[in-house]
């Protein structure tokens, strides 16, 4: 590890000369400190972001973070409190809207993002995540409706037990077990799903998001955004 | 809600053909469909500004 100081290019807040610099800004250049600096937290956005299209993905964020906060305190609860009190109905509201929200809006940016072809510009990693947080919430939602402690629970496990007993997989997956449901559900299957978005939003942040395909034409083919930082530039033409 | 629209009751079904769907998922995909073509058509505010900001 190297404690040398490395020079760094002037951020927004610095003055030339570099006699002022925001405590943001003096990050070690080690471990994705650039892509921290430049990328994370960008406070600005090609022009073409300025349509309601591209709200959607972070909306769905929102509505993730909603659900997640409101799940923490239905669990802390325990899973019988949201039947017996107004403030855990209340709760409980809060969840299951904020999951309804997070599906739509997250449908709603599958589309927009696959009209517009955005795995274009070497962001198929981006896409495939994204698929694949999609397929993890599914999942994380079913096991949601199973661990509501009521007669809806009972009649949709009851329904999946023999869904997944005719394709072989009732064994490792007894959905009428609601210990282990709920345990899905409120720790390995949210948690997996966090971790997917995450990646999907930190890759965004990486690689920038996609133009329109106008632009790329006037780009001559590329995809690259046009703020893409220098060194992510070379990244992009040092690769075969 | 409830107290607005009488829920206690099982869900209408859209049967058309081979096309079978509950009166609420079919609110609830075209309720989807509008948002996104609104999302397309309707420009964000200040936008036009910005744009021509980044022209000149």
């Amino acid at each position: 590890m190297s404690t040398a100081p490395t020079p760094q290019a002037p951020g927004p807040g610095s003055q030339a000369g570099g006699a002022v610099r925001p405590w943001t800004d003096r990050q070690p250049e080690a471990a994705g400190a650039p892509l921290l600096r430049e990328r994370l937290v960008p406070a600005r956005q090609p022009t073409y972001v300025a349509s309601w299209t591209y709200a959607f993905g972070v909306l769905a964020s929102a509505a993730l973070i909603v659900a997640l906060a409101s799940g923490a305190i239905l669990s802390f609860k325990g899973p019988a409190w949201w039947h017996v009190t107004r403030v855990g109905h209340f709760f409980n509201s809060i969840h299951l809207w904020a999951v309804e929200l997070f599906f739509v809006l997250m449908v709603l940016h599958l589309w927009a993002k696959y009209w517009t072809a955005a795995w274009r510009g070497g962001r198929s990693r981006v896409w495939i995540i994204g698929a694949i947080s999609f397929l993890v919430s599914l999942p994380t939602a079913m096991t949601g409706y199973l661990s509501q402690q009521n007669f809806d629970a009972q009649w949709l496990a009851t329904q999946a037990k023999n869904g997944l007993n005719s394709i072989g997989a009732g064994a490792f997956f007894n959905v009428t077990d609601f210990g282990q449901m709920y345990s899905y559900h409120v720790l390995l299957l949210p948690l997996a799903l966090v971790l997917m978005v995450a990646a999907h939003v930190l890759l965004v942040r990486r690689h920038g998001l996609v133009p329109p395909f106008e632009l790329e034409a006037r780009m001559g083919g590329s995809a690259s955004p046009p703020s893409t930082p220098p060194a992510v530039e070379r990244a992009h033409r040092s690769r075969p | 809600m409830a107290a607005i629209f009488h829920l206690d009751h099982p869900a209408h079904y859209v049967h058309w053909h081979f096309f079978e769907m509950s009166v609420p998922n079919v609110v609830a995909i075209v309720a989807m469909l509008v948002l996104f073509l609104l999302a397309i058509v309707l420009p964000v505010p200040g936008a036009d500004r910005r744009r021509r900001g980044s022209s000149s």
